[in-house]
């Protein structure tokens, strides 16, 4: 379980996160949406202790993310915007084992890990492609394949579909969606399009730093989307 | 201009250079940029191109990428020719054998990028560069700051690519100073762009200054042996009897 209690962040002295308090529980599927600027990247940040509290806590299976950034690294995956800027190495298959190489898992272990991905996704004619020559899409499929080889418990996905045509966006939610079904995977969507949230039980609304709403997605109405700056 | 540009960008072959270990394709990068920049009569020049030709062959490189790399290079070799011709006419000779130089390097470069992958790369930086920890560098900061460039030279021209292409659409043309600074001032802010986001991500899967375990463990093996050997004595032959 993911537990955010009374968490401010302050940047260049504005208060950018404002008492946010939130319990994110294992494999649940939860989006958090909100207009630009509104502060939702950056509570995603401190799921996975990119950014750490000005005040408040994070807490990642009782992990504190003030104190161990290591431990909730490995049990919180990131998915990025851009895809384009998140691939470190230059071939597929070594840009998905660099996570594990960064835990210390043997090499052997590390191959096998990584074949086990690839034709999990179904992506194994990439292995030896260079990730400069490969679609949006494929890159994206990529970026999770590196994150999810490091087997993490919860996903951050930062708007994941932004760069994507609708064919690949929907294979990407397909995925996600399978991930939480089947994989009993935790995903933490963040996304400022409604019609991302299909597959999400919970959603939570963000504006100006502030939780709007937190509830089921059946809760949700049009007041409180126009109120948080989204068209509906 | 530059979509199809690959420079510095790996490719899998099944060749015999790829399977070099990659310690001694950055020994031989060195030693033969080295030699080249030793030469000076053209008969050196012309046997030391044709070993450069072989070295391409073995790699298996696509002749045409490689010719499409060096093109960006054109307005700096038509530069060095101009200044040769307007400044030292006398020593135009000189300036011709410079360019071969520059052309030479790139090729040797372009091999080794073109045969060894980033990770295998890092590697051999961070086993070279050992001794440096004596003096309390890390070998890896080195050896991921060299990878990291090579990964992104395709995507900064990509991104110059795309800006160039909205100024060109608002500006109509991109000559005076001004309209040069509004080209380059979005590519400056969009490679930070980058940087900070591609630092979030290496975080993100926690990477550190130190790491234990490797995908590919680089081992040398007898082939590695022998060619350097060929190298060393083609290096002495180039430089003492030619």
């Amino acid at each position: 379980m993911i537990q955010i209690k009374n968490l401010y962040f302050k940047y260049e002295d504005e208060l950018v996160l404002n008492n946010i308090n939130l319990r994110l529980n294992d494999s649940s599927y939860t989006a958090i949406i909100g207009a630009n600027g509104s502060g939702k990247t950056t509570l995603a940040k401190h799921l996975n202790a990119l950014l750490l509290p000005t005040k408040g806590t994070v807490i990642v299976d009782e992990i504190d993310t003030k104190k161990d950034q290591f431990n909730v690294r490995k049990n919180v995956g990131f998915i990025f915007q851009s895809p384009e800027d998140q691939l470190v190495h230059s071939i597929v298959e070594e840009d998905i084992a660099f996570g594990l190489e960064n835990i210390g898992i043997e090499t052997d272990a590390i191959k096998n890990k990584v074949r086990t991905i690839l034709r999990l996704l179904n992506i194994e004619y990439l292995a030896k492609k260079n990730v400069n020559m490969i679609s949006a899409g494929q890159k994206q499929l990529t970026a999770l394949a590196g994150v999810l080889v490091m087997e993490p418990k919860y996903i951050v996905f930062d708007e994941p579909t932004t760069t994507l045509d609708n064919k690949n966006k929907r294979n990407i939610m397909g995925i996600i969606a399978k991930l939480n079904k089947k994989d009993k995977i935790g995903i933490i969507l963040v996304t400022n399009l409604l019609s991302d949230i299909k597959y999400a039980e919970n959603v939570v609304v963000m504006g100006e730093g502030k939780i709007i709403f937190n509830d089921k997605k059946s809760k949700l109405n049009k007041s409180i989307l126009k109120k948080a700056g989204l068209d509906v | 201009m530059f979509k199809k540009l690959t420079f510095g960008q790996y490719t899998y072959k099944n060749s015999i250079i790829h399977k070099l270990d990659p310690r001694i394709k950055i020994i031989t990068v060195v030693l033969l940029s080295a030699t080249a920049f030793l030469m000076n009569s053209y008969y050196k020049f012309a046997v030391f191109s044709l070993f450069i030709f072989l070295l391409m062959i073995l790699s298996k490189i696509n002749f045409s990428s490689l010719l499409r790399n060096l093109r960006p290079f054109f307005f700096m070799f038509l530069f060095i020719l101009l200044m040769y011709i307007f400044f030292s006419r006398n020593e135009l000779d000189q300036g011709i054998r410079t360019i071969w130089k520059f052309i030479l390097f790139i090729i040797i470069a372009s091999i080794l990028t073109f045969t060894t992958t980033i990770t295998n790369m890092v590697s051999a930086i961070e086993k070279l560069l050992i001794p440096l920890k004596m003096i309390k560098i890390n070998p890896r900061t080195i050896a991921v700051l060299i990878a990291l460039t090579i990964r992104f030279v395709p995507s900064l021209f990509l991104y110059a690519d795309r800006i160039r292409d909205a100024r060109l659409a608002r500006l109509g043309n991109l000559k005076t100073p001004k309209q040069i600074k509004l080209l380059f001032l979005p590519l400056i802010e969009r490679v930070f762009k980058s940087a900070s986001n591609l630092s979030d991500a290496m975080l993100s899967r926690n990477y550190t200054e130190k790491r234990t375990t490797y995908f590919n463990i680089i081992r040398l093996k007898y082939y590695d042996y022998i060619s350097l050997s060929l190298l060393l004595m083609f290096i002495l032959f180039i430089l003492r009897v030619v």
